[in-house]
């Protein structure tokens, strides 16, 4: 019976994932894929930063320490950031928290994407992918710990 | 390279020299104190008595850097300090925490230290100077060398504004390695500065291909499980922090509200979650310290030295820092033009780490 539960539990697993986008891009793209009527997971619950470079990689930790299954960041293409060069350093930053996290292998918890804002479509198949991949990846091992 | 080769004992005249012309106000040096080394800080030259051997000693009490961290201010200070502490100080003066101007930087060869309680209580075993063949030998003896010590490939006078380099025998070799340093010499009346080519290719292969040896014999935290058993005993004391060189913010995020809950927010926090840890905080603040230091952690090790309850935590903070530092291509205190990782970018990089 507890191998049944267990598998039941394995179905139902659905992730929580923790999005940061920008603004200008990402936030806009995530606009158009609803305003066209494009269907992703209801997953991930977006907060929206200004800039890629308001992405402070505490933010990261915290989501991921108070048991997020995933975080994604998404923002500007580089050379296309609203503030010029925002995520040319938010790009550096997130190169090196997900070096931090891939050594007590957190980094495929971790994912950044660049999506413009007339990329609807992308942004859908974006939440997709990430939704089932951090799906198979299975309950973040941080979830429901006492820290 | 402009230098001079002198007797060890003749290094007494030249930080006198220092002070006597100016070219510096003041003198932070390690000085004997009993059995053992620390810190002293000289304005009066007379007060200089016999330098060497202490600052050659292989010792670590505190990281030099750490003492003059934050200080802006005119007058010039002059640090004689082991390589990773100097290499500290040129990071501190990046992060302008220092002014360039007001220091002058003189690394010593370093041959490994150990902590400074293991110093003083075995001092004539240990002596004024180890080689690997002894510190094997005192390892056996159950005296060990600090980790820090053991897998750091830059140990070599040749960072700062002077390089005082040990040669075979009693004599020393002191360069002038930038032009600062170059004029702080030429002040002095006694010395008188030749052309100095010292190859070290040779010496530093050895120390490198010695360190890689030990670094790949140290345990790895792989996972979040063994991060949590390997930070089991800490406290949140936050000692770390107060002894990191390049930890350097007026006022932590975790001596503040959100990073420090307490009465009535933390009672919330508790209340959302059902249950949480205290001291609050501890993997947040572990993990975002290795993210703050990640790019300057100049692998010294004070960090482990100060931790009160023995977590050997050179495993957690240089290990990963030097991970961070290799994508960006970054050696920490190797150039003093060279820009912080952070403040600069290249516009075509670093995608396959991203995703």
């Amino acid at each position: 019976m507890g191998e049944e539960t267990t598998k039941k539990e394995e179905e139902e697993f659905e992730p929580k994932i923790v999005g940061f986008t920008c603004n200008w891009c990402t936030y806009a793209a995530a606009d158009l894929a609803g305003t066209s009527r494009k269907k992703y997971p209801p997953n991930s619950r977006i907060i929206r930063l200004m800039c890629s470079a308001r992405l402070d990689p505490m933010f990261v930790l915290k989501a991921l320490l108070n048991g997020a299954d995933g975080v994604f960041f998404s923002g500007c293409h580089p050379g296309e950031c609203h503030y010029i060069k925002g995520n040319f350093y938010a790009r550096r930053r997130i190169a090196a928290i997900r070096t931090i996290l891939k050594q007590f292998g957190l980094d495929n918890r971790f994912k950044s994407y660049w999506i413009s804002a007339s990329e609807g479509e992308k942004f859908a198949n974006t939440m997709k992918g990430l939704a089932e991949e951090i799906k198979e990846l299975g309950p973040s091992p941080l979830r429901g710990k006492v820290l | 390279m402009k230098g001079v080769e002198l007797k060890s004992g003749d290094l007494e005249g030249l930080f006198k020299g220092l002070l006597d012309k100016k070219a510096v106000d003041c003198l932070i040096l390690p000085h004997r104190v009993g059995n053992n080394v620390a810190h002293m800080m000289v304005t009066d030259k007379d007060k200089i008595e016999s330098p060497v051997p202490a600052i050659f000693a292989p010792s670590f009490s505190v990281n030099a850097a750490n003492i003059v961290k934050g200080w802006l201010i005119k007058e010039k200070i002059g640090i004689v300090a082991k390589p990773c502490e100097i290499r500290a100080a040129i990071e501190l003066i990046k992060l302008k925490q220092m002014d360039k101007e007001s220091v002058l930087l003189i690394s010593v060869d370093c041959s490994g230290a150990f902590k400074n309680q293991d110093y003083a209580d075995h001092a004539e075993e240990i002596g004024d100077w180890v080689d690997s063949a002894k510190i094997e030998g005192l390892k056996g003896k159950r005296i060990a060398i600090r980790e820090a010590c053991e897998i750091c490939d830059k140990r070599l006078a040749d960072v700062g504004d002077i390089g005082i380099v040990r040669q075979d025998g009693d004599n020393v070799v002191v360069v002038g390695i930038t032009d600062m340093g170059v004029e702080a010499l030429s002040a002095i009346e006694d010395i008188s500065l030749e052309d100095k080519d010292i190859d070290r290719s040779g010496e530093i292969e050895k120390i490198a291909a010695e360190a890689k040896k030990k670094k790949e014999a140290l345990p790895e935290i792989s996972s979040v499980e063994a991060l949590e058993e390997f930070l089991r005993d800490c406290i949140v004391c936050k000692n770390c922090r107060e002894m990191c060189p390049v930890c350097y913010c007026k006022e932590c995020f975790f001596e503040q509200p959100l990073g420090k809950p307490v009465g009535g927010d933390l009672l919330n926090i508790a209340e959302l979650r059902g249950a949480i840890a205290v001291p609050v905080n501890q993997l947040m603040y572990h993990l975002t310290r290795v993210y703050h230091v990640s790019t300057t952690c100049v692998g010294c090790g004070a960090c482990e030295d100060a931790c009160p309850k023995d977590i050997p935590l050179t495993r957690l903070y240089p290990v990963i820092a030097e991970k961070v530092q290799e994508i960006f291509e970054y050696v920490p205190g190797k150039d003093i033009e060279e820009p912080l990782p952070f403040t600069t970018y290249e516009e075509e990089e670093l995608e396959d780490k991203l995703r």
